[in-house]
């Protein structure tokens, strides 16, 4: 849109013009590794070795695929997941979607919380103490609108996630059998692996992920013109964010799972930092888990009342007063003092809280897939936008996959099978 | 009542009770009009092929739908194209509601019969709607009894609201006649509230003076995408028809080529005000004063003054004149007098008991902040800026800006970003 006034397109402007579309995409790959991130691969790293590497190959390419049809959705008709699902398919299929985004977010927000109260726990603090602090803290900032300012902050602490790279490379894993993992598929139809399996899908592609792409990219305005753009910030940002996700799970299956330790405890999922920094693990773990949590949840509550009050036409956005808006702050507010109180439920363990929230969520992740394949492949939304052939067979095929994985989960008892927990 | 969604999918029976086909659409014409009559009905046989049934040959819409003629006697209907197809374009859709000034979502659509005709009649936005189409209906009126309360329903007459699709020119012009209607901010906050396509549509839909009222009520980020969806030429038209100030503000915004570009296509006297403006800091008096104000030279009566006024230029333009500002030969600041003692005073008297010969003034490098306290502390509706060494006037700041530095309109406080 800018072009069109900018007469002159010269490498700088086209730099400057990158830079600006750029975002969306790196930001949701960073949250790849948010609390319940990084508690799922360390899991899966420290219990099943390299053996998941394969799979952090399938989403990745599952990750692009589906990110990259939210963000052309939101690129060509301007509007929001919910939106288009509700003029699309009507109340019922929408408040069933929304119910179910509803739950899957309320879980990853909980496993964010969960993070925190980890993270704490680690440097010695009790839950009781932060959880509730975080909570307020969070709700305070998003709501005085102040929440911008913090975000930088929050952004780097994130960070810490990359000292995963490093780490690996110090610990000198075989790389040899590194790379065979990664092409070789291996399956058991132990439950406990496949709630891991579906874990490790549902940390990276989040329902939540393909509201927020959708949504970021409409709200920028991007032009078609420029799609290309956007749909290379959209590959680059998934890849990258899985190149970490593939560390995380190289780091904990050489430092722990070679040495018999199954990550139960932040405690112990810190402990795969310790070859880099010694003992200053904790700290840079808890700081890594924190500044995650604490921007997920900041985020997570609010877009998920936003989503559902758009589907249904109520009051939503910070720019209304509570009165006006009761349902939205309704929701925002409820999923965090839910979340809260969860959390802090004596002796519920925190490190499977994390990761089985995200199990949950790519079961209930098909839902969503479904309604935004059948949109993206609807030509009076979408145009001549519509999926291609290669990306369909890809995205059902993933839509099939998550399926098949969940019906195995649910047979598997029948078979004699220990069921997990 | 009846209501589209219960049509929705129903078996059509002909005058025999024999089943013709299931409704998939109802098509209303004359929607300018306050009840839309209902032209015909839409039976979908396959992907795409369409049967039509007009409204004459319909005998009831409810309990069931049923024709007054036989499937063979039925009449064809050619859709004209002005017809709108309520399940397609409008159920589910957003929608302006014009008395509550604000988009809502329509969540079932009220018809009846009127006279000989069946009639659309208003948009249900409420939660009985949303519990209907759930089939929840008897369930929530239940609980609500219980509960001794009551499910309020929500209906909006047809004509209190502008359906709005890009897509459908026809709809854009109806809703754009009723929507240019409301205050400039409630058109600012509803072109927000929008999706970008249907935005952009109503935005090119209006007079460069309308957009130009609304920009002037929408925050930053949204008077940038907002402008740059227009053609250069139409953009430059619109911020003449800004205030220079506000102008300036949208201005200094874009990127620097983009604005110089546009400053170029203006119209040159325009373009030079607002080129001084953008010479001041961002949060200066300088950046929020308007230079379009009344002033008048010193020393006329009260009668000579308004005369002087009624054929003034500058004071034409000023937007709201709470005060004439009185200057000498070198455009300097001499004093003031509020507009109501000059309308009051006898025409023929010296108005020195009136003036305030050393009024309240900042400098236009002052902080919007200082402007503010300054207007608050003496209790002033417009503060003037002076240059700080000649005393020249610059120009002036109005409440209304100065109210908008240290409480932003609560609206314009937008969403966080998501991560």
């Amino acid at each position: 849109m800018l072009k069109r006034i900018l007469k002159l397109p010269s490498w700088l402007q086209r730099l400057g013009f990158y830079l600006t579309i750029l975002g969306p995409g790196l930001i949701t790959a960073s949250a790849d590794n948010d609390a319940p991130g990084i508690a799922t691969y360390s899991m899966a790293g420290s219990t099943y070795g390299y053996r998941f590497l394969w799979l952090v190959v399938v989403i990745t390419l599952g990750e692009v695929i589906v990110q990259e049809m939210a963000a052309r959705m939101g690129a060509v008709t301007g509007k929001g997941t919910a939106d288009l699902i509700r003029e699309r398919f009507g109340v019922r299929v929408t408040a069933f979607a929304m119910l179910c985004l509803l739950i899957a977010n309320l879980g990853t927000t909980i496993a964010q919380f969960a993070g925190v109260a980890a993270g704490t726990e680690l440097l010695g603090v009790s839950r009781y103490v932060t959880v509730p602090l975080a909570a307020v803290l969070v709700a305070y900032l998003v709501l005085r609108g102040s929440y911008e300012h913090v975000e930088k902050v929050l952004l780097v602490l994130c960070l810490a996630a990359l000292s995963y790279v490093f780490t690996a490379f110090a610990v000198r894993p075989q790389w040899g059998e590194v790379l065979r993992n990664a092409v070789t598929p291996t399956f058991t139809a132990d439950p406990a692996y496949i709630m891991a399996v579906l874990a490790t899908i549902g940390t990276t592609i989040t329902p939540w992920g393909i509201v927020y792409m959708q949504a970021s990219v409409a709200d920028k305005r991007v032009n078609l013109a420029d799609y290309r753009y956007t749909r290379l910030d959209v590959m680059f940002g998934a890849t990258w964010g899985n190149v970490v996700s593939a560390f995380i799970i190289i780091t904990t299956a050489t430092t722990l799972y070679a040495h018999g330790i199954r990550v139960e405890s932040a405690e112990e999922a810190a402990l795969a930092l310790a070859p880099l920094v010694g003992a200053g693990a904790r700290y840079l773990f808890t700081a890594g888990l924190l500044g995650a949590s604490l921007l997920a949840a900041s985020v997570l509550p609010l877009s998920t009342a936003y989503a559902v009050c758009e589907a249904f036409g109520w009051e939503r956005g910070l720019d209304h007063k509570g009165r006006d808006a009761r349902i939205f702050y309704g929701l925002y507010v409820g999923m965090i003092v839910l979340s809260v109180a969860v959390v802090l439920l004596p002796g519920i363990p925190l490190f499977p809280l994390m990761w089985l929230s995200q199990s949950l969520n790519a079961i209930l992740l098909p839902v969503l897939l479904v309604l935004v394949l059948k949109l993206v492949n609807n030509r009076r939304v979408m145009g001549t936008w519509v999926n291609s052939r290669v990306q369909n067979v890809l995205a059902w095929g993933l839509t099939g996959l998550i399926v098949l994985v969940t019906l195995t989960l649910l047979v598997s008892p029948l078979f004699g099978v220990q069921a997990p927990l | 009542m009846l209501y589209a969604s219960q049509l929705q999918g129903q078996q059509v029976w002909d005058a025999w009770g024999r089943p013709v086909g299931r409704c998939a659409d109802v098509l209303v014409g004359n929607i300018d009009q306050q009840f839309p009559p209902l032209r015909a009905l839409a039976l979908r046989d396959g992907e795409d092929a369409e049967r039509f049934i007009p409204a004459g040959c319909i005998s009831s819409l409810y309990p069931s739908i049923t024709l007054s003629v036989t499937q063979d006697k039925r009449k064809p209907y050619t859709p004209k194209g002005d017809e709108m197809w309520l399940f397609d374009r409008v159920l589910d859709r957003q929608i302006v509601d014009t008395e509550g000034r604000r988009v809502v979502r329509v969540n079932d659509l009220q018809m009846a019969r009127v006279g000989e005709q069946f009639c659309l009649t208003g948009v249900d936005v409420g939660s009985t709607g949303l519990l209907r189409r759930l089939g929840l209906e008897q369930i929530g009126q239940a609980v609500a009894r219980r509960l001794h309360r009551s499910w309020e329903s929500h209906v909006i007459p047809w004509e209190d609201v502008a359906p709005l699709q890009h897509e459908d020119p026809l709809r854009l012009r109806v809703s754009h006649e009723r929507i240019t209607r409301l205050p400039p901010a409630d058109i600012a906050a509803i072109l927000n509230d929008l999706d970008r396509p249907t935005g952009e549509a109503l935005l090119h839909s209006f007079s460069d003076e309308d957009l130009a009222d609304a920009l002037e009520e929408s925050p930053a980020e949204v008077q940038v995408a907002m402008l740059s969806s227009l053609t250069p030429e139409r953009a430059a038209d619109v911020l003449e028809e800004m205030d220079p100030d506000e102008a300036a503000d949208l201005l200094a915004d874009l990127p620097e080529k983009t604005s110089a570009q546009l400053l170029d296509l203006m119209e040159e006297a325009d373009a030079a005000e607002v080129r001084a403006l953008l010479a001041y800091p961002e949060d200066s008096a300088g950046g929020i004063m308007t230079t379009e104000f009344a002033h008048a030279p010193i020393g006329l009566h009260a009668g000579e003054l308004l005369a002087y006024l009624r054929h003034s230029e500058d004071a034409r333009e000023d937007e709201v004149m709470y005060y004439v500002y009185l200057i000498d030969d070198a455009h300097r600041l001499c004093g003031v007098i509020s507009l109501r003692d000059l309308v009051m005073a006898p025409p023929d008297a010296d108005l020195s008991p009136w003036v305030e010969l050393d009024p309240v003034k900042v400098n236009s490098y002052t902080a919007q902040q200082d402007v503010a306290y300054t207007m608050a502390k003496y209790d002033l509706l417009a503060v003037p800026v002076v240059e700080s060494e000649t005393g020249a006037l610059l120009g002036i700041v109005t409440v209304d800006d100065a109210i908008d530095t240290v409480l932003p309109t609560a609206w314009k406080k937008r969403l966080p970003r998501f991560f």
